[in-house]
């Protein structure tokens, strides 16, 4: 059977202004029908080059130096703009990373419908409709007819979602590419959504290019792996051949980074005193106004307790208050309740001291936003650093300490990548030799590689140093490679603080809390 | 700073822009030595005279020099511009980034009272300090930096904002850092870029904003050359001499090019990151 | 839009224009400089001056003296001026209306030149008709309106003699040659509006038609023109609501100068000849209602956006 997308010997290249970048270097692929290909690859690596590619939508200064793209068997680079309008949405379908942004605003969720219906299958206005309530329905969602009607902004993050591969899947293309589609999603309503996906692709036969970051859940999903590395695909196998046993030493690479829960990174244990205690914490967050103060709560009596020399891990869902928990901890944010640390009571962020603040430290998310831009690295270690009362000339040991070259501290944050950058924040964190980091969600946004190499870092300077984490994540499997103790947050609300044994698979499922055990049924762990 | 001013004439506008003011602060700064003819000599006999061989832009209705006035006028128009724009910035600048500081009520009053301010239109705000204080170029000075003030205040704020946002600032308060470190030290440097752009913009603006209090005879005052009063004088003798109104009308435009043109290239070559 | 929201609006305009009444007051009557010699000048007779105080209530503290305007005001009563001791109010609110006329007619042509100007510079970016459309933007807004007016006049009125230089003809008496009286001050007036506004269009659109949503519209299939009206354009135009009102401002002082060159009676020139003749009720009278024209056209901006924005729901 000849396959739905053929890929051969394809090379593209962009033209900017610091010469000609190759984004795809003698690229080759194939995908037949009902099948799913997942094309691996971190950030840079051009695999959304390669989805631009296919449904021709290149950039002005692309250049395609050679081979050929094939749907079906025709040719894709010989067709003029009409007949590539015709193919778009009809035989190829694609669906976004973040459907906040794939969806207008303005329209309304039935319109952006039935306007594929009405397009690709020449429905009438009222066929159309009908026909968008019918796929609507298909996909999940409950009362279609009132969900015409609405519009992005009504609905919620997996709505949205749901909506676009309902219009991606109306028109029954041959091809669906899949870009991202669940890393803007929860956890659990990035399963659904896969759920929802391998149920469409049994019906319908579809050919699907998933294209992720993420080896743990493509492996999962696809049928084949294409591993791309900077343009080029290092490897192609079956998913779980190129998970078991990878023959490149990228490849090997990239499967030695992934997060596998079973294989524990840290070995000790933490001691029996307790570094700091959160009583009772709750936050509400409110535009302070001129009329009035409108409350949303943030947190609500979330209390444990961190040993010292342990490793406690936070996870939760966007907007279940495990940034809102670090942030009251560090004295951003006023809360209710109390932080206890040793003897002293503190109930205010103006009764954090100098000696609370040198002990309790916090590295952020961000790495681009967290280092002012217009510092050099040595100004920012420099500060903390003084005000810690340490001397200034400890900054190249500092840097040693984060396996950065000294010569790094005359840079600017703009000259440096984001694991560099995050690198440096940490140097900062640790300028005043914390007895706790608070860590908040601080490998979110590198690619798998880079976290690896920071997480090995962190638990390096933890030997060194002895100090204690609070290692707020979303990634289950990561945090429960390192952390001693789990606490699952939903809501603003503490649901779960357990032993991380007591999630692995011998244990006993009733002792979780039903949040907890949905939470690890959503979190892909990968195959082998 | 050499950095910064290598990228500036890298971009067209910049490149202009630079050419522009640097030739009109050479006219600042040399242009009686530059006049050919003394721009206050009248001479009734060459009263109208057009753009020739004695007068380079032609006479006005007292046969004074066109060219030689400009060139003086440049003197009259441009630094009293310059630092109005300069006060009106500062203070809206320092108001905006407290107000982004406190946050919370005082700067929604704060902030209120600004936009209600700004319900008076920038000239009539002018119009009316000139009217009280009575006609005259620092009184009009005066009056363009209270009418530009909270304009800046306003910019100010919502940079500040997004600065504050920025977990560099909140690392700082993390770590104890007083209220003074965090304005001067973490949240200016990064307002300064676009208050800097922003502000020679506005230059241009006060160059015209001068002009005009002029023209209504309410800055600058007989018998300066100051580009506005200039036209404003010619007027009844437009259909017989339009070159006097041209010149000084073009020196204005151009001194507005100029000025934005600058702006346009610094906010290109402040932001090295954007190498779209 | 909820009652919530309205009612705040409301009061924000409530307080809006009390903030502009002080602005107005403090400058023109607490200023330092002594009113009474601002009237009269240096050379009036101490009795004068003294009789001068009296009359305008300068000798009790400044927030009587404002107290008694604001009551006065609200009762309709602005004062009568010193120049003509009529009632202000009334030639006020006559001129207003004329430099009423004067503002739509100029926002009018302003939207049917700007937006299309706009989009088509932001369709064809980079391209020769941008660039030239860019030019004269960036000319037309470095220009002070009484430059632009005057070269106008010299252009219309002077060399091709197809507009009447000066003056004015009410509405009422006779429509097309009220128009061609008008013409001249609303070109001017347009002239830096559109290159403001056309230039705005042009930076929104550019920023919507590179958005992730037209993106997947033209991912879809869709044609060219279906992507630009039905996805396009309402995003990038909601924003010109705002920037409209916005311009109000800069109309307002436009106005004021062309009232000025072209000899039209409006609210402008009723303003600087108070000015000149140090008139001041009827200085306080202009630029109050000046400014709450202003407060109010932003008031009723904010209101359309929030109509067609539906996501705007709260503050």
């Amino acid at each position: 059977m000849s396959p739905i997308l053929e890929i051969v010997g394809y090379t593209l290249e962009y033209r900017t202004h610091g010469g000609t970048r190759r984004v795809l270097d003698d690229v080759a692929l194939a995908i037949g029908a009902g099948e799913v290909l997942g094309l691996v690859g971190e950030s840079g690596s051009g695999k959304s080059s390669l989805a631009w590619a296919i449904t021709r939508h290149l950039p002005r200064n692309a250049r395609e130096v050679a081979g050929s793209l094939r749907l079906d068997g025709a040719d894709l680079r010989a067709m003029t703009a009409r007949e590539i309008r015709s193919v778009r949405g009809r035989r190829i379908g694609m669906v976004f990373q973040d459907p906040a942004s794939a969806l207008n605003p303005t329209l309304t969720l039935g319109r952006q419908v039935t306007e594929v219906l009405e397009l690709h299958r020449g429905l009438s206005p009222a066929d159309a409709r009908a026909a968008a309530i019918e796929a609507l329905n298909h996909v999940g969602l409950h009362a279609p007819e009132a969900l015409l009607a609405r519009y992005p902004h009504e609905v919620s993050g997996g709505e949205k979602q749901r909506v676009v591969i309902a219009a991606a899947f109306a028109s029954r293309p041959e091809l669906i590419i899949f870009d991202e589609p669940t890393t803007a999603l929860d956890v659990i309503t990035g399963a659904r959504i896969l759920e929802l996906f391998a149920r469409l692709r049994a019906e319908t036969k579809v050919a699907a290019l998933y294209i992720s970051h993420d080896l743990a859940l493509v492996s999962r999903v696809a049928d084949h792996v294409a591993v791309i590395h900077r343009g080029r695909i290092v490897e192609q196998d079956s998913g779980i051949d190129v998970f078991r046993a990878p023959r490149e030493e990228y490849t090997q690479r990239l499967v030695a980074a992934v997060p596998r829960p079973e294989r524990r990174l840290v070995d000790d244990a933490p001691r029996a005193d307790i570094l700091l205690a959160a009583e009772d914490i709750g936050v509400t967050y409110g535009r302070p106004r001129l009329f009035g103060r409108r409350q949303v709560a943030g947190n609500s009596g979330v209390s444990l307790q961190i040993h010292a020399g342990e490793i406690l891990g936070v996870i939760g869902e966007s907007g279940s208050g495990k940034s809102t928990l670090a942030r009251a901890l560090t004295g951003l944010v006023d809360f209710s309740g109390s932080v206890r640390d040793g003897t002293r009571r503190i109930t205010k962020p103006k009764q954090m001291d100098r000696a609370y603040r040198d002990r309790v430290q916090i590295v952020f998310q961000h790495p681009d936003s967290s280092l002012n831009p217009r510092q050099r690295v040595h100004e920012i270690l420099a500060r903390p650093l003084r005000i810690a009362r340490r001397q200034v000339s400890e900054i190249p040991r500092l840097l040693e300490q984060v396996r950065l070259p000294t010569a790094y501290a005359s840079r600017y944050p703009h000259e440096l990548s984001g694991g560099e950058k995050q690198r440096v924040a940490i140097a900062r964190a640790f300028a005043s030799r914390p007895a706790l980091v608070i860590c908040d969600e601080i490998t979110a946004a590198l690619d798998v590689s880079v976290q690896h190499a920071i997480m090995e870092l962190l638990l390096e300077l933890r030997r060194a140093q002895g100090t204690s984490y609070l290692f707020i994540t979303h990634d289950l499997n990561l945090v429960r490679q390192i952390a001693h103790r789990l606490a699952v947050m939903r809501r603003g609300a503490l649901v779960d603080l357990l032993p991380v044994e007591a999630l692995s698979a011998h244990a006993d499922p009733a002792a979780l809390h039903p949040y907890t055990r949905e939470l690890i049924a959503a979190t892909p762990t990968p195959v082998g | 700073m050499i950095d910064l001013a290598r990228r500036l004439l890298r971009t067209p506008q910049g490149l202009v822009g630079s050419a522009l003011i640097l030739l009109l602060a050479i006219t600042c700064v040399l242009g009686p030595a530059l006049a050919p003819l003394d721009p206050e000599a009248i001479d009734f006999l060459g009263r109208y005279a057009p753009p020739g061989s004695a007068h380079l832009l032609g006479a006005d209705q007292l046969g004074r020099d066109v060219l030689s006035r400009l060139l003086v006028g440049a003197r009259d128009t441009l630094p009293l511009a310059l630092a109005a724009t300069l006060l009106g910035t500062m203070s809206g600048a320092l108001l905006g980034t407290l107000s982004a500081y406190l946050s919370g009520r005082w700067d929604e009053a704060i902030m209120r009272t600004i936009d209600a301010v700004m319900a008076v239109p920038g000239l009539l705000l002018a119009l009316l300090v000139v009217a009280t204080l009575g006609a005259g170029e620092l009184n009009a000075a005066l009056a363009i930096a209270i009418a530009f003030a909270p304009g800046m205040a306003r910019i100010t704020r919502s940079v500040a904002l997004a600065a504050r946002r920025m977990d560099y600032v909140n690392a700082a308060i993390a770590r104890g850092e007083g209220g003074g470190w965090i304005v001067f030290r973490e949240m200016l440097p990064n307002v300064a870029a676009p208050v800097v752009i922003e502000t020679t913009i506005r230059v241009a603006f006060a160059v015209m904003l001068f002009a005009t209090l002029s023209f209504l005879g309410l800055g600058a005052q007989p018998p300066a050359s100051d580009w506005g009063l200039m036209i404003a004088e010619a007027r009844p003798y437009l259909h017989q001499a339009p070159w006097v109104t041209i010149a000084p009308g073009a020196a204005i435009a151009l001194t507005a090019i100029g000025f934005n043109l600058l702006g346009d290239g610094l906010r290109d070559a402040m932001n090295p990151r954007d190498e779209r | 839009m909820t009652a919530a929201w309205f009612a705040r609006r409301c009061l924000l305009i409530v307080y809006t224009l009390l903030v502009v009444s002080l602005v107005v007051f403090g400058i023109t009557q607490v200023l330092p400089a002594d009113a009474a010699v601002t009237l009269l000048g240096e050379n009036a007779t101490p009795a004068a001056l003294a009789a001068v105080r009296t009359q305008l209530g300068l000798n009790d503290p400044a927030w009587l003296q404002y107290l008694h305007w604001l009551g006065r005001l609200l009762r309709g009563d602005l004062g009568i001026s010193m120049r003509t001791s009529q009632p202000v109010a009334e030639t006020m609110f006559v001129a207003l209306s004329r430099s009423l006329l004067l503002a739509i007619l100029a926002l009018v042509l302003m939207l049917i030149v700007a937006v299309p100007l706009g989009l088509a510079a932001a369709l064809r970016r980079g391209r020769a008709a941008d660039l030239v459309v860019g030019l004269i933007s960036y000319l037309g807004v470095s220009l002070p309106e009484f430059v632009t007016a005057t070269l106008l006049l010299l252009l219309l009125a002077d060399w091709l003699g197809w507009l009447p230089a000066t003056g004015y003809v009410p509405l009422t008496q006779d429509p097309l040659d009220c128009l061609r009286h008008l013409a001249l001050p609303v070109l001017t007036v347009a002239v830096v509006l559109v290159a403001h506004v056309s230039r705005m269009v042009r930076s929104e659109t550019i920023d919507v038609l590179h958005s992730d949503y037209i993106r997947a519209a033209r991912l879809k299939g869709l044609p060219p023109h279906t992507v630009l009206l039905r996805h396009a354009l309402r995003n990038a135009l909601l924003p010109v609501v705002t920037i409209v009102a916005l311009d109000v401002g800069y109309l307002l002082g436009g106005i004021i100068v062309v009232e000025e060159i072209f000899a039209i009676p409006g609210i402008g020139r009723q303003l600087i000849v108070a000015i000149q003749t140090r008139d001041l009720p009827a200085i306080q009278a202009g630029a109050l209602i000046m400014a709450a024209t202003y407060a109010i056209a932003n008031f009723l901006a904010d209101c359309v956006y929030a109509v067609l924005d539906r996501r705007i729901r709260y503050d």
